[in-house]
């Protein structure tokens, strides 16, 4: 009976040529396994104290222990094969909470503790069962030793920063980056978007003039919406054309006008196509619009940079139809196409608006405007580089013009005579006069508006230092014509420091003129930079008791003397008024806004840059005015 | 001839009926015309109004609609209202059909 030993009625499993081998040269296999238990714990611990004692503290530690559980169960997974049967089945459903858990919270905090108080039970279980079942078992191997990367299966080094692998290996770094990448994906999915944009947005909205107040509008919700899914869309359907034009706006601003879009807003019965940033079109992009929509009578192109020529003759081929055609930087097409469109088209057309032109279009295009373009009744050239003097004085022989907007390029100088005979000619007709930076301009050019304008509507002179205040005064006393609905005066001051001796450009004695004339009427009121309007000049306007019931706009930028009462002054004396706009006023604090107005541009960095009322009427917002200032 | 009461009933093309605040359908202009007892309409008289164009999914959401206006009136801020995008078009023909 040698081969009873005691203990023998232990069941032992098949000894490895390696067990055997040790026995025989005197190895205990339970030191062995011993110092294998050790150095685990040490890895543990190890890799704890890079994760740094932060996250030790255990906030849901049932979960942990679960989670522990789990994980000790699934790594030194149980001895017999009873016991593993079963262990399996809950390790299954433990490690699909473990899971769950890990992923919530996306660290591994609590594994680590239980887990070694875990180990130390096993050392009940039978010893050489246990070591060969850990020999063959993937336990994780300390930092410095080379694992298999769970993912990837490619061999590396493990450090304190290897990361977990989704089934409890290790993985390599570059698995584990991944790793990392897609659980931060999860969490900033989950999370709102960064306060910062949002706050761009909401200020990007309010400068637009968007409502403030209350929700917006379920059209404009729709709209936002499509714009959202640009990709998404084939077509707009039976949408009326003033929706295509808000769509359109707002896929420029969002820069999703593109070739692959644009499709979406050609139907073949619109009459008007507007696209207010058509950079990424092409060529054939223009020409697919001509061809979709043929009658089109009503064409706005702005930033149309690859509007070639032959795109213009395609559209002379196409369209018949034409009225309106406004053009912005349209710098591709030459002279001779500019020669060919207006004789082409020029009878029909109404309105030309044509900006930011430098390479081509000189006076001879407009030469060519003026023979062939007779029923022209709005025109705008703005920001041509190459036009002249001479074109000033051509355009007196456009006799049924209505509107007209001229600003040429600050290196030309354009006298007097040519805009006072331009006036003269044209000014019983014009509703609209507007001539901006036209810095050589004098006192003739209002004189001449004084006495042959009787229809305008809209005045602009902005940029002039050499019209004086006394020609304004007498442009605005006694005029026959009925009072302004916009009136803009922008940068009419003199250049120079010091005060002028005679008071140059919009000054108190015609700004007081102006309101005499125009304030029944007024809608927009625009004097920034009209530096020479007195205090006592404001306080008398905006006093509060005349009331100016239609403005709406005013803007009082770089006007010094403004200060806190003249702004609520306006307030009480604009009932309708819906924006202020008062860059560099200085004297201007603490307001109060009342509702509905939107305040823009005060100086102080408590106040914010557009300050909107909230639910308080003009009389209580004054009086918290006055309380606060004295 | 019923007095104006407080709630009016709205009807989709395919016969869904919604029944809402006169307050909140009024925020269109087009139903506040319609059910106005001045003006002598049949959906004055009987509070109610048919769509024959628009559909039960897409007057569901106007619904809902009128009663986030209503509620956000006076509001700053207020979160977008969410819908489904398949919707978006058509709920944008009803909109604009509405004027709201």
């Amino acid at each position: 009976m040698s081969n009873r030993r005691a203990g023998a009625n232990r069941i032992r499993g098949p000894h490895s040529a390696l067990t055997d081998f040790l026995a025989a040269n005197n190895i205990s296999a339970a030191q062995i396994r011993d110092d294998y238990e050790r150095r685990q714990r040490e890895a543990e611990r190890d890799r704890n104290a890079g994760e740094g004692s932060a996250h030790q503290e255990q906030k849901d530690s049932s979960d942990d222990e679960d989670a522990a559980l789990a994980q000790a169960a699934a790594e030194e997974a149980s001895k017999k094969a009873k016991k593993r049967k079963r262990g399996e089945k809950e390790v299954i459903e433990k490690i699909k909470k473990a899971k769950a858990a890990e992923k919530a919270k996306g660290s591994k905090k609590g594994k680590k503790k239980p887990k070694r108080g875990e180990s130390d039970e096993e050392d009940d279980d039978d010893y050489d069962d246990a070591l060969a079942r850990n020999m063959y078992k993937k336990a994780k191997p300390p930092p410095g030793q080379f694992e298999h990367c769970e993912i990837c299966s490619k061999r590396f080094t493990v450090t304190p920063y290897s990361k977990d692998g989704p089934d409890g290996g290790l993985v390599c770094t570059p698995c584990g980056k991944e790793l990392t990448k897609e659980a931060k994906a999860e969490q900033r999915a989950a999370t709102k978007k960064p306060v910062g944009r949002k706050r761009r947005k909401v200020e990007s909205d309010r400068l637009d003039g968007l409502t403030h107040l209350g929700s917006k509008s379920l059209q404009q919700l729709c709209i936002e919406k499509v714009a959202q899914h640009h990709n998404q869309i084939d077509s707009l359907g039976d949408l009326p054309g003033s929706v295509y034009e808000r769509l359109s706006q707002i896929f420029s601003k969002k820069r999703v006008m593109n070739p692959k879009t644009l499709p979406v807003f050609l139907r073949p019965d619109l009459d008007k196509i507007a696209i207010d940033d058509a950079a990424y079109l092409e060529v054939d992009d223009y020409k697919q619009i001509f061809a979709v929509v043929p009658h089109v009578e009503h064409i706005v192109l702005r930033n149309a940079c690859q509007f070639k020529d032959e795109v213009v003759e395609y559209m002379l081929e196409k369209c018949d139809n034409i009225k309106h055609l406004q053009l912005y930087a349209a710098n591709l097409v030459t002279n001779p196409m500019w020669q060919e469109l207006f004789r082409q088209a020029g009878p029909r057309l109404e309105t030309i608006q044509l900006q930011w032109l430098d390479a081509a279009f000189d006076d001879d295009t407009v030469q060519d405007i003026v023979e062939h373009c007779a029923n022209l009744k709005r025109l705008k050239l703005k920001l041509c580089r190459r036009i002249t003097e001479e074109t000033v004085k051509l355009i007196p022989r456009l006799a049924r013009l209505v509107h007209l907007s001229l600003q040429v390029s600050k290196h030309q100088e354009v006298g007097s005579e040519s805009l006072v005979s331009l006036v003269t000619t044209n000014g019983p007709n014009l509703q609209t006069l507007s001539l901006e930076h036209f810095v050589d301009a004098d006192d003739s050019v209002v004189d001449a508006i004084h006495y042959h304008c009787i229809q305008l509507k809209k005045l602009r002179i902005s940029e002039n230092d050499y019209i004086t205040d006394a020609a304004y005064e007498a442009l605005f006393t006694e005029w026959q014509n009925p009072p302004l609905i916009f009136v803009d005066f922008n940068s009419t001051r003199c250049l120079e420091e010091n005060e002028p001796a005679q008071a140059i450009g919009l000054a108190s004695k015609s700004f007081a003129a102006l309101m005499n004339h125009s304030g029944s009427a007024l809608k927009h009121l625009d004097i920034a930079s009209c530096r020479h309007i007195s205090k006592a000049c404001f306080m008398e306007i905006f006093d509060g008791a005349t009331q100016y019931p239609d403005l709406e706009y005013i803007n009082i930028s770089f006007c010094n003397s403004v200060e806190t009462t003249i702004v609520a002054g306006i307030f009480k004396s604009c009932p309708a008024l819906k924006q202020l706009v008062a860059f560099g006023c200085f004297d201007v604090t603490h307001v109060v806004v009342p509702r509905g107005i939107a305040l823009i541009g005060m100086p102080t960095a408590q106040d914010a840059i557009e300050q909107y009322g909230m639910g308080i009427g003009v009389e209580e917002a004054i009086g918290r005015m006055v309380a606060v200032t004295g | 001839m019923a007095a104006t009461s407080d709630y009016v009933t709205l009807v989709s093309s395919d016969d869904y009926h919604f029944v809402v605040q006169r307050s909140s359908a009024c925020i269109s202009p087009a139903v506040k015309r319609m059910l106005d007892p001045m003006n002598g309409f049949l959906e004055a008289k009987t509070n109610t109004v048919r769509f024959d164009t628009i559909n039960a999914m897409v007057l569901e959401k106007v619904c809902e609609y009128f009663y986030y206006s209503e509620k956000n009136e006076s509001a700053r801020d207020v979160a977008d209202l969410d819908f489904p995008t398949e919707l978006c078009l058509e709920l944008l023909m009803a909109a604009d059909y509405l004027d709201i």
